[in-house]
């Protein structure tokens, strides 16, 4: 079978769907992080996807520029999650309430 | 001449608002003296107005503008011409006498100042009332006097009684008032001035529709003023107030404004003879509805402010059938003895430590000799006896409606007349004849001062002889008001008539005298004619007051309430806060959105942004679709 | 001669607020007095200085603001806004003059100035867009009043005053932005000035549902039925000096727009509504009668009557006569000195026993003489008798709309019967009978602060009844020029009808063309 870019997207587009559900659904602050990086990695599969098959290569570039900022991103973000960890005990979302509405 | 109206009219105003820089003080007796000297210089000054205008002059001051928008031109303006003149005299000489009484009759009361303030207030608003020349400055006098006799009437303000009898006033008054303020405006739109001379030239050409209307609403006002059927119940309640103030207002002066607007009006009327018989017949009808009234009644000045309604009636009827004139001149005989009736009964107050009840006097006549002869004599020329004012007056009434063919309003004022005379004698026969029972109450009556009495007398002068004047006033009010002669066909009909009458009203007089010269014991409610449905009738006024109040005044308090408690506060405002409940409510329910759970806000964050990409998809789609 | 007069009526009250946080608390009050009869005197200079034979806008200024949407800094003043700033001015004095409040006076005293700027603004205005600013601006220092120094309830009274009014007011800026839009659309230029707008005949439809727009806007401020609800609640919160501005000025804002804007803007729309108006008219005049009768705070009677008198002005008003619409501007004016004495003789009464329930009271013409007297004065020049300052206007607008209509003038002349009848019996409840309550006994009559606010209003309120010339001259002649106006701009048969022609009378000059 042939794999086309058609391929590729649907690929893309179920681990976006599955990152935006993993989102949408953790209490747990570390599988929140999880579920960001499938949807970023999930955006850089199209990416690069597209790019090859299009031909032009600023796609694959992009996606190197998207690696690097999760990178970044992951970073910041567990160091916070450490920090909390160490002053409240719990890294449940739904006992992040501090700044409500 | 100028100058004397100007006296005439402001004389009184100066006492008014000299008296009122005393009003919070005791009493001071120059207050009186200086508002009583002012009234009499008033008095002069339209005596003097008087014998100019017989002489065939009139004078007409225009003092300065009041209101002047668009078309619109109203001046206050002043004109003393033969109707205006009469008026003027009636009204400061009756004027004068009370003031002086006044002196004697408030002695003793701490707001003796505050009362000259408002007495003289009133004559001023009777003056400008009889001295304008337009509607306008009518209006503003017809006003005034509402607002004197409000305070007047009221003047005792601790009594619950009288503080409402003044209300009832006023208010009745500006029912009638709505209606000639109508009559005002038609009277403007119509002919394009409020000036008497424009008015009278432009009427006759009018469509009679509209005139109809002018007049209607202009007697609507009158009826008001002069306590007319159904605006009737305010004259009565009215005698809340002192007495002399009963005597000024309430027999000579404003009640009587009402006659003199349909006398000053009479070009207007002369178009609508149908109004007139309506205004007659009514007359007629209050005549009768009045004296019916005195019969059983057992509140003296009660007594005799149905006569004065009753009086009026009269008034009316000739003003009616279109003898200006003739009513005219019972206004000024009725006004004399009229006012002199209600000061002796002030002297009989004054010595009864206020009883009003005539069955609790008796045999006064011994003690207070003077008050006993004006009060008989004042009654003899209200029973109309030869050769009294009232004959004059009164039978000529009478001679107009046999005349004009109007014979069942000739035999309603022929009974009334016998009325007339058998309640205005009961009431003498009660007070001065018979045994003194007051003497069950310890009272210990005595006569007025002597000053109150020599202040009467002119009045009593008056009584007697002003019939005598009837030729000098004919000849005066004629060259303005239509010049009618009564004559009766036949003279054989004219004596049985006028023998007639008087025999009739002398039976009267000597039936009351019989039955009640003799009285020794207070009547207390249990006698057969007191339980009678008759009496009962008569002396809860035929229960109108009670209908009043069922009718009127408690179903207006308690829509008042409904319309507040009810609609403005349940259904007005109540929709207002709902619209701002239902905008809090919304606001209190999307307040979840920014509840600082991550997930949530994650959540909506989806949401929204599938919301927004749907929407751009749907709008490009869109757009394509419409563009291409 | 003073240039820019009006900029200085405008602004001199505000700069001198601000100043004013500066000044010792002790001398505040002298320094109000001070500020608030400078003002006065400059608009007495005005009044002397405005020539009453001219019956355009004098004084007028211009300054351009934003160029490209044509909104200018424009003021004017004609006879029909001369007198209101007059009053604004007047009542500012009065109003400080005769402030009994303790608490946090210096506050006061610098809200009541900041309001002042924007009453005088509001009337001086001749430029939309100036107009809607100090419209708005005129209810914030209001709120402030309000809510600082009011009642239990003054946190709602305050802000459904301000919301109630502002939505309104929302909706007329809109109608504004359209109107200047289909001005843009006939002209090709950008203009928010009203002297522009004027010479602008607008097709009918767009004409009423303008005047629909700037109605709501309108009705809300004067209070028109039923929008009429937060009145009592306002009036009730608020502090004398509150209630005393509320009604004698702010209430006006809403009148004087009809004429300034509705009237000359819309006239075939005027017409068209004309009759529906009336009708409100008439219910707020009767119904709101009814109403005061049933009031138990004597506040709340007073505070009802205001409406129904301006049930009365808003009549005359749709009268489009010349008659009819001067009386209206007249009896603003009137009700102005009257309803302003009325709260402000409340205010003493409160001042002395901190209730307003009519059931505490009764008898006090025994206890304060001097009090029941003025009291009884301003009641019956309240009620319309004549020689007092509201006959003349009540006559006039009543007169006026008798053109249009018989029956409904008639049931509006109902006005007079009802207002006696609630007056007089409110009265009767305070000041007659015998004295019952314990406390009143005591009570002390007028003090000289008192006196000094209400002598000034009895004395206005009388002399203008006996001679209203020099006022109603002015008003009667820019009257006739609004009036003129609305007549050559109508479309419609049934308006040239109604709106009388003016032409054949004496030189007239239209309003643009004034200096």
């Amino acid at each position: 079978m042939e794999i086309t870019l058609t391929h590729y997207l649907v690929l893309s587009t179920i681990l976006f769907a599955i990152g935006l559900i993993g989102v949408m659904r953790r209490k747990n602050l570390l599988m929140l992080f999880f579920a960001t990086e499938i949807l970023l990695n999930a955006t850089n599969i199209a990416f690069a996807a597209i790019s090859y098959y299009i031909g032009d290569l600023s796609g694959q570039m992009f996606a190197f520029f998207i690696i690097a900022i999760a990178a970044s991103e992951v970073a910041i973000g567990l160091g916070l999650l450490i920090v909390w960890y160490k002053r409240t005990g719990k890294i449940d979302l739904d006992q992040m309430n501090s700044m409500r509405g | 001449m100028e100058l004397y109206l100007y006296i005439a009219l402001f004389a009184p105003l100066v006492g008014s608002l000299y008296a009122s820089l005393f009003g919070g003080s005791p009493k001071s007796q120059h207050v009186g003296i200086v508002a009583s000297g002012l009234l009499f210089t008033s008095f002069v000054s339209s005596a003097l107005l008087l014998s100019y205008v017989m002489g065939g002059h009139t004078v007409h001051v225009e003092l300065m503008t009041w209101m002047e928008t668009g078309d619109l031109y109203i001046p206050f303006g002043f004109v003393v011409d033969q109707v205006s003149v009469v008026m003027m005299m009636v009204v400061t000489i009756v004027s004068t006498v009370v003031h002086i009484y006044s002196i004697g009759y408030m002695d003793h009361d701490k707001g003796f100042n505050r009362f000259f303030s408002w007495l003289s207030a009133f004559v001023f608003s009777m003056m400008v009332l009889v001295m304008s020349d337009n509607f306008a400055g009518l209006f503003i006098g017809w006003e005034g006097v509402g607002l004197c006799s409000w305070g007047l009437i009221g003047f005792w303000y601790q009594k619950e009684s009288a503080t409402w009898a003044a209300n009832e006033a006023f208010i009745m008054n500006r029912i009638a008032d709505l209606g000639m303020l109508i009559g005002i405006f038609l009277i403007y739109w119509n002919t394009g001035s409020l000036q008497y001379d424009v008015v009278f030239s432009e009427i006759g050409n009018l469509p009679l529709v509209v005139t109809t209307w002018i007049g209607i609403f202009l007697f609507i006002g009158a009826m008001g003023k002069s306590a007319q059927f159904p605006l009737h119940t305010w004259l009565a309640d009215a005698m809340e107030g002192p007495t002399p103030v009963s005597a000024l207002i309430h027999a000579a002066t404003m009640v009587t404004a009402g006659v003199y607007l349909v006398v000053r009006a009479n070009p207007i009327y002369d178009l609508i003879p149908n109004v007139g018989i309506f205004i007659a017949s009514l007359g007629a009808f209050v005549a009768l509805f009045a004296a019916s009234m005195a019969l059983v009644n057992r509140d003296m000045k009660r007594i005799i402010a149905y006569s004065t309604l009753s009086q009026l009636g009269y008034m009316f009827v000739a003003a009616g059938l279109g003898a200006y004139w003739v009513a005219l001149f019972h206004l000024m005989a009725h006004a004399f003895f009229k006012a002199l009736l209600f000061l002796g009964a002030g002297n009989v107050m004054h010595a009864m430590h206020d009883e009003l009840d005539p069955f609790k006097m008796g045999g006064l006549r011994k003690v207070m000799k003077g008050t006993f002869i004006m009060m008989t004599l004042a009654s003899v020329a209200l029973a109309g006896i030869y050769p009294f004012a009232g004959f004059f007056s009164k039978d000529l009434i009478l001679e107009v409606g046999f005349v004009e063919h109007h014979y069942v309003i000739y035999t309603v004022l022929l009974l009334t007349a016998g009325l007339t005379a058998f309640y205005s004698f009961r009431l003498v026969a009660l007070i001065f004849h018979g045994e003194e029972r007051y003497k069950l109450f310890g009272i210990h009556p005595h006569e007025a001062y002597k000053f109150m009495l020599v202040a009467m007398s002119p009045l009593l002068l008056l009584a007697i002889i002003a019939g005598s004047f009837k030729m000098t006033y004919y000849q005066l009010v004629t060259s303005l008001l239509p010049d009618t002669q009564y004559h009766v066909h036949g003279e054989m009909t004219y004596w049985i008539m006028t023998i007639g009458t008087q025999l009739f009203v002398i039976a009267a007089i000597v039936f009351a005298y019989k039955k009640y010269s003799n009285w020794n014991s207070v009547p207390d409610g249990s006698s057969k004619l007191e339980n009678s449905f008759g009496y009962k009738l008569l002396s809860n006024q035929y229960y109108i007051p009670k209908f009043y109040e069922e009718v009127f005044s408690k179903p207006y308090l308690e829509l008042s309430r409904i319309a507040w408690k009810q609609f403005d506060l349940k259904i007005v405002d109540a929709t207002v806060d709902s619209i701002a409940n239902a905008i809090y409510k919304t606001g209190e329910n999307t307040r979840d959105i920014q509840n600082g759970n991550l997930s949530t806000m994650l959540r909506w964050m989806v949401i929204g942004l599938v919301v927004l990409v749907s929407l751009a998809l749907a709008f490009t789609v869109g757009y394509n679709a419409v563009g291409a | 001669m003073i240039d820019h007069i009006l900029t200085l009526l405008i602004f001199f009250p505000a700069l001198a607020a601000m100043l004013g946080f500066v000044v010792t608390k002790d001398s505040m009050r002298a320094y109000g007095i001070a500020v608030a009869f400078i003002e006065f005197v400059l608009s007495l200079w005005l009044w002397y200085a405005y020539d009453p034979m001219i019956s355009g806008m004098q004084f007028m200024e211009s300054m351009p603001l934003i160029p490209a949407f044509g909104i200018n800094y424009l003021l004017g003043v004609d006879g029909i806004s001369l007198f209101i700033i007059i009053l604004s001015t007047f009542f500012t004095l009065i109003g400080i003059a005769s402030l009994t409040e303790t608490r946090r006076l210096k506050d006061l005293i610098i809200t009541l100035l900041f309001l002042e700027m924007t009453m005088v603004g509001v009337f001086a205005a001749l430029d939309a867009i100036v107009f809607y600013v100090f419209w708005e601006l005129s209810l914030v220092p209001m709120l402030y009043i309000i809510g600082a120094w009011g009642g239990p309830l003054r946190i709602y009274a305050s802000i459904k005053f301000f919301l109630y009014t502002f939505t309104g007011s929302l909706v007329m800026l809109v109608g504004m932005l359209f109107m200047a839009y289909f001005y843009y659309q006939a002209t090709g230029q950008w203009s928010f000035s009203i002297l522009e707008w004027y010479r602008l005949i607008l097709p009918e439809n767009f004409q009423l549902w303008l005047f629909a727009a700037f109605f709501l806007g309108f009705a809300i401020k004067v209070p028109m039925f039923p929008f009429h609800t937060w009145l009592p609640y306002a009036h009730g919160q608020a502090p004398t000096i509150g209630s005393v501005i509320l009604a004698a000025i702010l209430l006006k804002m809403g009148t004087y727009a009809f004429v300034r804007f509705s009237l000359p803007l819309f006239p075939d729309a005027s017409v068209f509504f004309m009759f529906p108006i009336a009708i409100i008219a008439i219910i707020m005049i009767i119904y709101t009668a009814m109403v005061a009768y049933a009031q138990e705070d004597i506040k709340q009677v007073v505070a009802y009557s205001s409406v129904s008198h301006m049930g009365v002005i808003i009549l005359g008003t749709f009268a489009l006569n010349v008659e009819g619409v001067s009386g209206s501007v007249f009896l603003m004016l009137a009700h102005g000195v009257v309803s302003g004495a009325l709260f402000l003789l409340v205010g003493v009464i409160y001042d002395r026993r901190h209730t307003k329930m009519m059931s505490e009271f009764g008898g006090l013409a025994s206890v304060m003489p001097r009090y029941a007297t003025i009291f009884g004065i301003m009641m019956m020049a309240s009620v319309g008798l004549p020689l007092t300052i509201n006959f003349v206007g009540e006559f006039l607008c009543l007169l006026g709309f008798y053109k249009q209509s018989h029956m409904l003038t008639l049931t509006a002349g109902v006005a007079i019967i009802v207002g006696a009848i609630y007056m007089l019996s409110a009265y009767k409840k305070m000041f007659f009978g015998a004295v019952t309550n314990e406390k009143n006994k005591n009570l002390k009559d007028l003090n000289r602060t008192e006196y000094l606010g209400l002598i000034p209003l009895v004395i206005v309120a009388i002399w203008l009844g006996v001679y209203p010339k020099p006022v109603l001259e002015p008003i009667n002649n820019s009257v006739e020029s609004v009036i003129q106006l609305m007549h050559d701009k109508a479309q419609s048969p049934e308006a040239k009808a109604r709106i009388p022609d003016l032409s054949g009378k004496n030189e007239i000059i239209p309003m643009q063309e004034a200096h």
